[in-house]
Formats: C-alpha cells, structure tokens, sequence
C-alpha cells in the first residue's frame, strides 16, 4: 500500500479512472432522471446546434441532389401507384371531415374537453445524427421553447419512430423506437385482433434492430398486416398514432409466449422532417 | 488575428463534429448494412492525424478533452466516451509519431486501429450503462464497415489536417519562431 501511494503514476492513473467513473455514473443518471438538462449543457447544445444548422445547407443541398437523380429513376413506378391511392383519398377525407365534426359535437354534448386521442403537433427539422455505430439519437432543431417535453412521442412518415430523451431550449435529442436503451419508456400499444378484441402489449425491440409486440395479455392472435397502434395507457403519448404493422407471429426461444414482430410504419432511417405530438390529456 | 490562428484548429475540430453528425444523418442509407452500421468518426480521425502530425504541443491533449466533452454532450447526453479516448489517443499517437516513420501508411494504420479501439471502447461503455444492447458479434462485424469508411474519410482529410496541424498550431504563436 506504501509503494502504491508513493508510485505517482500509479496513483494518478488510478484517481483518474475513479473521476471518470464518477463523471460517467453522475452523467447517465442526470440524463435518465432530469427533465431538462444542466443549464451549462443546454447552451452548449443549442450553440452546437446553430452551427449545425448553418453546416446543414451545404450538406443537405447535395444530398437533396443525389437523392432527387434516385427519384426520378423511380418516379413512373410511384407515379402509377399513386393513381390508384388518390382515387380513393377524397372518399376518405370527406369521410374523415364529417366522422371528426361528429365526434367534436358528441365530445361538447359530453361535456368532453380532451380524451386521449386529443392532441398537437410540432413539426421540427432533424440536424443531427449520433455519428456511433451504436446509439439512435438524432437531435432537431426545436426544444422547449416551442413546447416540446421530455418523453413525447415523434413521428415520421406516417408512424411513430421515436420519443424525446432530452430538451434543450432551442433543439432537442430523440431516441429512435429500434434503440436496444434499457431503460428507455417503451410504448403501450394495442391492436385489434381477429376475434374483434383489443389486445394490448408494449413495444420491445429484439434482434437485429426489429420491433416486436410484447407483453400482450390476451392470447389471440393477430393476423399479418393487423395495425398497432398507440394506448395511450403510458402516460405520455396519446392514443391512436400507428406503430407499424404485423409482419409475423411466432413463438419466442423458449417457446413459452408468443412473440409478434412488427414492421415499423415511420420511416426510421431517413427521417428529415418530424412531427413531435404533444398529448392534451396529462399523466 | 493572432489568437485566432492559435484556435484556428479548435474551430476546425468543431466544424468536424457538426459534420460527423450532418454526415451521419444524410449518408446514413450509405452507412447502414442490414443490421451492421458504420460510424463517422471525422473528429476522432481528426485528433489522431493532428498527433502524428505535430507530437511535440502537449496543448493538443487540453483540445482533445474540450472537444470530447463537446461531443459528448451533443451527440449522446453522457460524458465518459470521446472524452476520455479522445485526450488518451492523442497522448499514444504523440508517443508513437516520434517513432513511427512520416509517411501516409504508416500514419494510415494507426488511425484505423485507433478506430477499431474507439468503436470497442464506445460499445463497452455503452452495454455497462445499459444504454445499448448489441452482441458481440454484431459489434465485431460492424467494425469491418466503420474501418472502411474511415480510411475514406482519412484519405479524403489527411492533407487538411496535416496543413492546420503544421501552420496552426494549437495555442501556438509561430511569429515567435520567426
């Protein structure tokens, strides 16, 4: 022990090891328990966001042109598919208009104010990605300013891909719904099954980046193609956003439960432009 | 002028980091195979060129700490992972440059080994605080992207970096060598 506390070298390494730990332990918690970060981190965040944005142009003004020349390699294909999908849409939307100012009258007749369907969006633009192999955070260019709030749900694409981990005043870090975080909030979803019954579960995510449906209390099965969408029974996203759709069912390694992959809707690997939902109806 | 030749390459590191992430997220289609993903690592590959390049500004390592701590906090909320590899690898490759010959090969190889710590090392820490879940045969395999494109990225800046570790040293006021 005398030899040790005389090795200078030794000593110092050894301090150093223990600050870092410590710097790590404090670091992990804050991020897991606050719900804004340290002042000082929320600034350096925000100006390191400001230069992101200007970077962003040059870099997006290129990319916008590679994938433009992709495009329109493929635009005869989508061109005929989306034919078919307007033809239907003005049905849809005039239904959709009429459904939703029925609902809004039997709410005020209720005397309803929010349910867990009600709620705002913001839309904000993604300047960043974590440049790791490892870790799905991106970070956008909106934070608490424009009312955004730790553990909200973002969507992309038409499905959710992720929530809000960290919020700074003027941009915020999402994580992606593929992230293997163990302590990220999971999403509670439901579906409904053949029988006409809502199943619910939560969202995991197991090998290889895929997205199961787990945790479901009722033992039928869903059919491949079945919608999963949001409970809204977590606390912090409202319900009805889409989560994906059934791809398949099968039983899991010990062939105890059942295990039902999912097919993200949201585009989770080029997201660009997202959409944060603000829930109405709190906790 | 002359304090901002001195931090002429603590700008350039930052602009870096802005661009590992803006890189990251509009080449991500690129980067991604399958399961396994590629990391972009400007800023590291950056500190390491900057080392083997000048080995005697000890001030080097206080940058690579200041930008680790930058890059910790914007890109994953934590601190204890560039942070720490990055002043630590620019103290090694200071080190090594005094005895490894001064050619692009050379200095070529211990980027990429670098990397190849710098990925192992991430993925550790990360599965210890629980915030990723990967195998260790997903982590191996993915560092056979993440090597390839960075030694795209060290072909691509090595003359830059090579010319702002040279003509502006950090900290460093050349006129008094004059």
């Amino acid at each position: 022990m005398k030899k040790f506390l005389q090795n200078k070298k030794l000593l110092t390494t050894f301090i150093i090891i223990i600050i870092v730990l410590a710097v790590l332990g404090i670091s992990v918690n804050l991020r897991r328990k606050r719900n804004t970060p340290l002042l000082i981190q929320s600034f350096g965040n925000d100006i390191v966001a400001v230069g992101a944005r200007v970077v962003d142009v040059p870099v997006s003004l290129v990319s916008n042109g590679l994938n433009s020349a992709h495009s329109i390699l493929n635009t005869q294909e989508e061109n005929n598919h989306l034919k078919d999908q307007v033809t239907d849409l003005g049905q849809t939307k005039s239904r959709n208009a009429s459904l939703e100012a029925e609902n809004k009258q039997l709410k005020s007749a209720l005397k309803l104010k929010s349910t867990l369907t009600s709620y705002s969006m913001v839309n904000a633009s993604v300047i960043s990605r974590s440049p790791d192999s490892w870790s799905d955070l991106l970070v956008i260019n909106k934070g608490s300013t424009a009312g955004i709030r730790k553990n909200m749900a973002v969507m992309c694409g038409g499905g959710v891909i992720g929530r809000v981990v960290e919020v700074n005043a003027a941009s915020s870090k999402i994580e992606l719904i593929t992230t293997t975080d163990k302590s990220a909030n999971r999403f509670s979803v439901q579906a409904k099954a053949a029988n006409g019954k809502n199943v619910h579960g939560i969202i995991t995510v197991i090998s290889g980046n895929n997205l199961a449906f787990t945790q479901v209390v009722d033992s039928n099965k869903l059919k491949q193609g079945t919608k999963v969408y949001t409970s809204g029974m977590g606390g912090n996203s409202p319900k009805g956003l889409l989560i994906g759709t059934v791809s398949s069912t099968t039983h899991d390694t010990f062939g105890l439960s059942d295990l039902i992959k999912i097919n993200p809707a949201g585009e989770v690997n080029d997201p660009s432009v997202v959409t944060v939902i603000q829930r109405k109806v709190t906790g | 002028m002359r304090i901002l030749r001195e931090w002429i390459l603590a700008i350039a590191l930052l602009v870096a980091l802005i661009l590992d992430g803006s890189i990251s997220l509009y080449l991500h289609q690129f980067m991604v195979y399958g399961s396994y993903n590629s990391a972009c690592l400007l800023v590291p590959i950056g500190i390491m060129l900057i080392a083997l390049f000048d080995d005697t500004n000890e001030k080097e390592i206080w940058l690579a700490l200041g930008t680790g701590i930058v890059a910790d906090i914007y890109f994953l909320g934590i601190i204890g992972i560039y942070s720490v590899f990055l002043p630590l690898i620019c103290w090694a490759c200071q080190k090594v440059a005094r005895f490894l010959p001064e050619v692009f090969w050379a200095r070529l190889l211990v980027v990429l080994l670098g990397v190849i710590i710098l990925s192992i090392y991430s993925w550790l820490i990360l599965s210890m605080v629980g915030m990723i879940s990967i195998s260790d045969h997903l982590m191996l395999i993915s560092l056979i992207p993440t090597v390839i494109w960075s030694l795209i990225f060290t072909v691509l800046t090595y003359w830059v970096w090579g010319t702002l570790a040279r003509d502006y040293p950090f900290m460093i006021n050349l006129d008094a060598y004059r």
